[in-house]
């Protein structure tokens, strides 16, 4: 029961993570957000069934393929649900990309077709058993995969030349752009790299479940939790609190039972945000005046 | 233009836009054109055979969309056989159909729009038991029959009103949860089973279903558990029943949540009889749950496959000549929505033509006086009658399961 | 004076008239239609109220909920419960109001914690929270079953049906809309609105921005339960998913649509996002396909709202001004006068001693000032005695309260106000408001008088601001913003007024009128404590002075006295007198300028800032820009380097056009804007912000480079692993210099360096600039002080009104007497 309730809670937990790494990169770039990323995990899900399956690719090159396809599905979001706004001054982006998530699942909906699939993977071939627990060799891969993603996601930011230029975009990007930064082109590549992670985490989730047009959307959600519960500025915090918010949520549901697993978390959500302001470790501005 | 012109030059659209099915780009043009012409038609005074509407109200978007496609075929062919054969009352017959996102707020106003606005002579429902049961009060309302060809949940018509609107041809849970128990007993000999059900209406209506016909039998059940529509990993539910000692489990849910359940039980290494309502039925579920799905028995009222009824054998000819999209059997594998959609649109067509009217009341008593209706699932002997709002029964269901896409009977 | 002339649209009456004809309107629609019409007119009614709840929320209190349906549904549930169980609805319905409104107010509390993105979380956890607890309600809800509502309203012995309840729900979304439209002008709703633009503001004006957020929770949770408590007899049926996640973001979307913070706004979003659906049936399941595009393409063309653009095209009513009144004007004396006495305060943050043992008396009718060096906790001192931190030591006392610790509204209910180093005007308010609204700190429920508003308009009189009444504060210049912040500080009647650096980007004209009108303020009674740098306005006002190094006191007295301290001239004043530094030679050189400027025109709005702007700089010159505020120097510099676009006219950088390129691309040919404001990055360590330099210039950084700048700027070598943020203004104002370098430009642009700063950082950073000059970097400078600038130029412009109006050598422009007096003022 624990083994499961652990593999369970680590495999989504750090899909949430994925997906929520997402929202940390183009907030802490350009303070805003895709809300349309739950419509690009089920993206990465639908173009990698339909290279793979659809089109016999070979899996390695449909999955690139797919990824491809979120990244560009980013780039498109940033210049035409986000940038328009943003450079009016306006937050109305917020409500673009609402709109553009709900456009992209129906589209979905109308190509991919009405049901869902299964896309076949030899990760999924047949359990292998843990302590007691039978586990799909996808399931220890997710959470190796989220979590290296995090860390080499860290180790840019801290490490690198890019790394340095995504923060002084963050921090003030009149200035960054004096340092001859294209800001612009900087926020695109966020809006990018939140797409392929997402997309990442559909083509993840796919085999252990399955394909369908609307796969994403509470994925999207719970993925936004996971942020703001992590500290949407902090990359750590991000990727620790989807881990927490996986596990809690197996474990509710282990004990109580999934009637009350929503009830519970959503309640977590306002206690710790009124506990923790800016999530778990998110750094609170300091309060100038 | 008034709203009822708008209203008309949408329909026309719709039907347009289901025989352009591929967006070529002269189909567009076409389409364009049609509309136009159907429009300036609506605007002029030729109300000769002013159509008898159909509404249906259903998921036409979303995870269920399938469903609603199924349904909307089976009463797209029944209207074709019935316009052909000179409508009924002298004028056709016309299908009015609202998606109703599977959410019964939306149903409920398409309900509205479709009975006040629209003007329909009777509606037709979807899949889900929450959108029917939030009709139902409106249909008794404003006294106009409702017709469900799908969802399943008991209360639908046995709603309690005095003046009763709902008809159904489909399954009812209360009995179907009678079929469940009574077969989990006679083929595995279940002595404790188990519950895992979809936390919705449907589920709700079935817990109280199955745990009525487990008293009946004096069973004893070993645990209920439910689980979120979008849930993935129904593990921690399934041990739970296996840790209760669960011989066998009920299923109750739709086709993506019924396949994890199976996927779940795989990875468990649990092989447990699973007897399941007929949600498996509503998708791809042998290619979703992988090779233990063959395992899953659930409940139908119908299968094209292996029918060799003549009924049926024409019946699928049709439909493969009016939606060429459909290729093989995998694309008919809801047929019991299309199957009950086709016999329901019949039997409303017959309660219409018995009630001489289009009025709601006389419609409604046409229903009592249908004496006999040679259908796709079987032949119907007066099938309603004041106080037994039910078609079908359980001398109509089937045990099936997957085989190569295709839904079977189970031999026993 | 005060009534100008308005359009009629603009006229007091019109709004209400607005809502009784569109009442009327909804009303007569009901009379002539039926049935389903009646339910369709009954909902778009509805989701009015419901979005006037959220209005009152997003519009005037700027607070975002995605969780509204989750109010929505309890009012449904509240009034379905209410009348299964015998009560009447015109009973159940007021009881749902009250009861959504107390879950409103305690969302509040925790809500009251998080902003933004965190703020949208936790109402859409509210949200699902409300959804999953009616489907675990069991038999009180129906769980997923919902509820089938078998009796509707009786009225008059009536049941009402679908056209009576389409009668009350118009009614109800009339009144709502009167409702929102009183809230807006009364206190309470200038209350929200003031907290959302500035809440430290808000809360020095005595407002407890607790309880204000707490009343727009409870208000807007409120209207939106009542709007609900009339679904069930409306639906006939109720459950958990009548009331789903999507149904929030329709009323947030029909907020926005129609314009959050507008009167009619609401009622224009639903009819969009009410109609639009019903109007796209029949397109079946493509419908959420085009209701996507649809809100996409209004978003696009009315990013306001609709009826915030159609707001903006009604003609702007002729500005009301305040009544002209001369510099001599008074104050009311006040005779109640009490000292602010600090005891031995104390802070410390994150174990730095921020201030330590500072003690001070601020005499009724005397100017006390606080000066010392940048980072010494100055402003750190006001901050606590205005209740922003919680000294952790020490006594603040006013008569005989002692106010350390207290909250910042109820010190300023106390009797102490304040005004900011950067302004905080509530930006959306008139600037009328602004100050009308601190008239009675803190009261919430008082009538607003024509009496406060007069009185508003004297003190804005009085404070010598002569500009328009009823424009947003946001649009005012940077003076006006000083003067009108004096003014609104002054509204409450304080016993005790804290400046902090007024005079902060002023000409000196305007910081002599500030250091006048300091003295009046003091002359009638009220204790009056200001924080600045420019040595003449403190010298010239003050009574008495401390002087502050690192957090602790290090003098006190007279003015005379403090400038003859030998501690204060170490640590402060050093050479205060800033010497000349001419040219050991004088410049020569190359007549092809590297940057210049043609017919330069740019702005923000409609009217440009720059006009024919022409200007030159030749290789190793230093030049400078000089003018009054508001000539647009700064512009120029913005224009100039690129963040301002798009601009008219034609600018070369080494003979290459760059009027159309974008900032960084400029950035990357070799000019380098040392911006207001330094605008360091201040998450990244000193290093790094100095290599981000070298990013436009490509190549790699030879670690030689960066030990050079380190040893011409020593104080930066000493904290070249600390995070910029930490350093003090001088230090960052050279960082911002030392970054500029690395990018080895053709010309360095330096705009206000010396904004903020100490005299002797000033007098350090010039003798920087000048260093730089001789080394042969070509310099453009702008520099509030005039004088400064030209102690290093080699030549000078002075704008007026977007234009150059003279130019010439520096010793030419500081002998021009008539150029001094006008724009350099005298120093």
């Amino acid at each position: 029961m624990l083994t499961s309730v652990l593999v369970s809670g680590l495999g989504l937990g750090s899909m949430y993570g994925l997906i929520a790494l997402g929202f940390h990169i183009t907030y802490a770039v350009s303070g805003t957000v895709n809300f349309a990323q739950g419509s690009a995990v089920t993206l990465g899900a639908v173009l990698g069934y339909w290279l793979a399956v659809g089109l016999g690719w070979p899996m390695p090159l449909a999955v690139a393929g797919a990824l491809l396809g979120c990244a560009l599905l980013g780039l498109v979001v940033e210049r035409i649900l986000v940038r328009p706004f943003v450079e009016r001054g306006s937050d109305a982006w917020l409500l673009a990309t609402v709109a553009g998530g709900i456009i992209l699942d129906n589209a979905l909906l109308f190509t991919f077709g009405k049901e869902p699939r299964s896309l076949p993977s030899a990760l999924v071939a047949s359990p292998i058993e843990v302590l007691g627990a039978g586990i799909y060799p996808l399931q220890i891969v997710i959470p190796v995969v989220g979590i290296a993603a995090s860390l080499a996601l860290r180790a840019v930011f801290r490490g690198t030349d890019l790394g340095r230029v995504l923060l002084a975009v963050a921090q003030n990007a009149d200035a960054a752009r004096l340092m001859g930064i294209d800001v612009r082109r900087t926020v695109a590549c966020a809006f990018a790299l939140s797409g392929l992670l997402a997309g990442a985490a559909g083509l993840l989730i796919a085999p252990l479940f399955s394909v369908s047009a609307e796969m994403g959307a509470l994925f999207g959600i719970k993925a936004f939790a996971v942020a703001i519960l992590g500290g949407i500025g902090s990359a750590t915090g991000v990727v620790l609190a989807g881990l927490l918010y996986g596990l809690v949520e197996a474990g509710v549901t282990a004990t109580l039972g999934s009637t009350y697993t929503q009830i519970v978390v959503f309640s977590v959500i306002i206690l710790a945000l009124a506990l923790r302001p800016d999530g778990l470790l998110g750094r609170a501005a300091v309060n100038k005046v | 233009m008034s709203l009822r012109n708008l209203a008309l030059r949408n329909l026309s659209l719709r039907s347009v836009r289901l025989q352009a099915l591929r967006p070529t780009r002269a189909g567009f043009g076409r389409l364009a054109l049609l509309s136009l012409l159907a429009g300036l038609a609506a605007l002029g005074p030729s109300r000769a055979a002013e159509p008898v509407r159909i509404g249906l109200v259903t998921a036409l978007s979303g995870q269920s969309a399938k469903s609603g496609e199924a349904i909307s075929r089976g009463i797209g062919l029944a209207i074709d056989e019935i316009n052909a054969k000179g409508g009924v009352l002298g004028r056709p017959l016309e299908l009015v159909a609202r998606d109703d996102e599977a959410n019964p707020s939306k149903g409920v106003l398409a309900a509205r729009e479709l009975i006040q606005r629209a003007g329909v002579a009777a509606l037709i429902g979807g899949l889900d038991t929450p959108v029917s049961m939030a009709i139902v009060p409106i249909a008794n309302q404003m006294k106009v029959p409702f017709v469900g060809p799908w969802a399943a949940g008991t209360g639908i018509t046995r709603n309690g009103a005095a003046d009763n609107y709902a008809f159904r041809v489909s399954a009812v849970d209360a009995l179907v949860d009678e079929a469940l128990v009574a077969y989990a007993v006679k083929t595995y000999g279940a002595k404790k089973p188990g519950m895992i059900l979809v936390n919705n209406a449907w589920g709700e209506s079935n817990q109280q279903g199955l745990v009525a016909a487990l008293k009946a039998a004096s069973l004893p059940a070993a645990g209920i558990e439910k689980y979120e529509a979008n849930d993935v990993d129904m593990v921690p539910q399934l041990t739970r029943l296996r840790e209760a000692g669960a011989d066998a489990l009920f299923l109750v849910g739709n086709v993506g949540p019924s396949a994890q359940v199976v996927k779940s039980l795989d990875r468990m290494g649990w092989s447990v009889p699973v007897i399941s309502h007929w949600g498996p039925a509503g998708g791809r579920f042998d290619e979703l749950a992988g090779p233990s799905a063959a395992k899953v028995h659930f409940i139908q009222t119908f299968t094209f496959a292996g029918n060799e009824a003549p009924k049926a054998k024409a019946v699928l000819a049709a439909l493969k000549a009016k939606y060429p999209a459909i290729k093989s059997m995998a694309d008919v594998t809801p047929a019991v929505g299309i199957a009950n959609a086709y016999d329901a649109t019949h039997l409303i067509a017959l309660a219409i033509a018995a009630a001489g009217s289009t009025e709601g009341p006389k419609v409604r008593d046409g229903f009592y006086r249908i004496a006999t209706y040679p259908g796709l699932i079987k032949t119907y002997e007066a099938p309603f009658a004041p106080g037994r709002h039910d078609a079908l029964g359980p001398q109509d269901y089937v045990f099936t399961r997957f085989q190569n896409g295709e839904i079977v009977a189970v031999t026993q | 004076m005060l009534q100008p002339k308005r359009h009629p649209l603009r006229a007091p009456a019109a709004m209400p008239l607005a809502i009784l004809a569109l009442t009327a309107a909804g009303l007569g629609l009901v009379a002539l239609s039926q049935g389903y019409t009646h339910f369709v007119i009954a909902l778009v009614a509805l989701t009015v109220v419901a979005g006037t709840g959220l209005n009152v929320l997003l519009g005037l209190a700027g607070l975002i909920s995605f969780g509204h349906a989750g109010f929505y549904a309890l009012g449904a549930y509240a009034s379905a419960i209410l009348t299964l169980s015998g009560l009447s609805f015109w009973l159940a319905l007021p009881a749902a109001g009250l009861l959504t409104a107390l879950v409103g107010a305690l969302l509040a509390v925790p809500a009251m914690r998080v902003k933004g993105p965190y703020l949208a979380m936790m109402t859409i956890a509210f949200g699902f929270l409300v959804e999953h607890g009616l489907v675990e309600g069991g038999a009180l809800t129906g769980g997923q079953n919902g509820l089938v509502i078998t009796a509707g309203p009786v009225l008059f012995g009536e049941a009402l049906a679908e056209r009576g309840l389409a009668i009350l729900s118009v009614l109800g979304a009339g009144l709502s809309l009167y409702g929102f439209h009183r809230l807006r002008l009364a206190r309470l709703g200038r209350a929200m609105r003031a907290v959302r633009d500035s809440e430290a503001a808000a809360a020095s004006l005595g407002f407890d921005p607790v309880r204000v957020k707490t009343a727009a929770f409870a208000i807007s949770a409120g209207l939106t339960g009542l709007a609900g408590a009339v679904l069930p007899p409306l639906m006939l049926f109720i459950a958990p998913s009548s009331f789903p996640f999507s149904q929030s973001i329709l009323f947030v979307l029909s907020v926005v649509v129609g314009g959050a913070g507008t009167v009619l706004g609401p009622l224009c979003g639903a009819l969009v996002t009410v109609l639009l659906p019903e109007l796209l049936a029949g397109l079946a399941e493509y419908r959420l396909i085009f209701f996507g595009l649809t809100t996409l393409v209004v978003l696009w063309l009315v990013p306001a709202g609709i009826v915030g653009t159609l707001a903006r095209l009604l003609p702007r009513a002729a500005d009301a001004r305040a009544p002209r009144a001369g510099d001599g004007s008074a104050l009311p004396r006040r005779e109640d006068g009490e000292p602010l006495v600090i005891e031995g305060l104390g802070i410390s943050f994150g174990g730095i001693r921020a201030a330590d043992g500072v003690s001070l008396t601020a005499a009724a009718g005397r100017v006390t000032s606080l000066i010392g060096p940048n980072g010494a906790g100055k402003t750190t001192v006001l901050n606590m005695v205005s209740g922003f931190y919680r000294p952790d030591a020490g006594a603040i006392r006013l008569g005989r309260r002692d106010l350390a610790g207290a909250s910042a509204h109820a010190i300023a209910r106390a009797g102490i106000a304040r005004t900011y180093q950067t302004t905080r005007l509530f930006g959306s308010l008139s600037v009328l408001d602004n100050v009308a609204l601190a008239v009675a700190p803190g009261s919430l429920l008082r009538r607003s008088t024509a009496g406060d508003a007069g009185h508003a308009a004297a003190l804005l009189a009085f404070a010598g601001y002569a500009g328009p009444l009823d424009r947003p504060a946001a649009e005012l210049p940077h003076v006006d913003r000083r003067l009108v912040e004096i003014a609104r500080a002054l509204a409450g009647g304080p016993k005790v007024l804290l400046l902090d650096e007024p005079a902060a980007g002023l000409t000196r004209a305007d910081t002599d009128r500030i250091g006048s009108l300091l003295r009046r303020i003091s002359e009638s009674g009220v204790a009056v404590i200001l924080v600045e740098h420019d040595m003449p306005l403190v010298m010239g006002t003050s009574d008495h002075i401390l002087v502050m190094d690192a957090g602790r006191p290090i003098a006190t007295g007279a003015p005379a006295e403090v400038r003859r301290d030998p501690a204060v001239l170490r640590a402060y004043l050093g050479g205060a007198e800033t010497p000349a530094r001419p040219r050991a030679a004088p410049w020569q050189g190359p007549a092809d300028p590297v940057l210049a400027s043609h017919r330069l025109r740019a702005g923000y709005g409609a009217a440009p800032v720059l006009d024919d702007l022409a200007l030159s700089v030749r290789p190793g010159e230093t030049v400078a820009l000089l003018g009054a505020n508001g000539a647009g120097k700064s512009t120029a510099m913005r224009a100039l380097s690129g963040l301002l676009r798009p601009v008219q006219g034609s600018i070369v950088l080494a003979d290459r056009p760059v009027a159309e390129l974008p900032a960084h691309a400029i950035a990357r040919l070799g000019l380098a804007l040392v911006p207001e404001g330094r605008q360091v990055f201040p998450e990244l360590t000193v290093i790094e912000n100095i290599r981000l330099g070298a990013r436009g210039r490509g190549g790699r950084i030879d670690p030689a480079e960066i030990e050079a700048l380190l040893d011409r700027f020593p104080r930066l070598r000493e904290r070249a692993g600390s995070r910029a943020g930490l350093l003090s203004g001088g230090e960052q104002q050279m960082l911002a210099i030392a970054r500029g370098l690395m990018a080895r430009p053709r010309i360095l642009l330096l705009d206000e360096p010396s904004l903020g700063l100490a005299p002797a950082m000033i007098n350090t950073l010039y003798g920087v600039v000048a260093d730089l000059r001789d080394r042969g970097i070509t310099i453009l400078i702008v520099d509030q002080m005039a004088a400064l600038a030209l102690t290093v130029a080699d030549r000078g412009y002075v704008l007026e009104q977007g234009r150059v109006v003279a130019e010439g050598s520096a010793a030419e422009l500081q002998a021009d007497k008539g150029l001094e007096a006008a724009y350099l003022g005298a120093a």
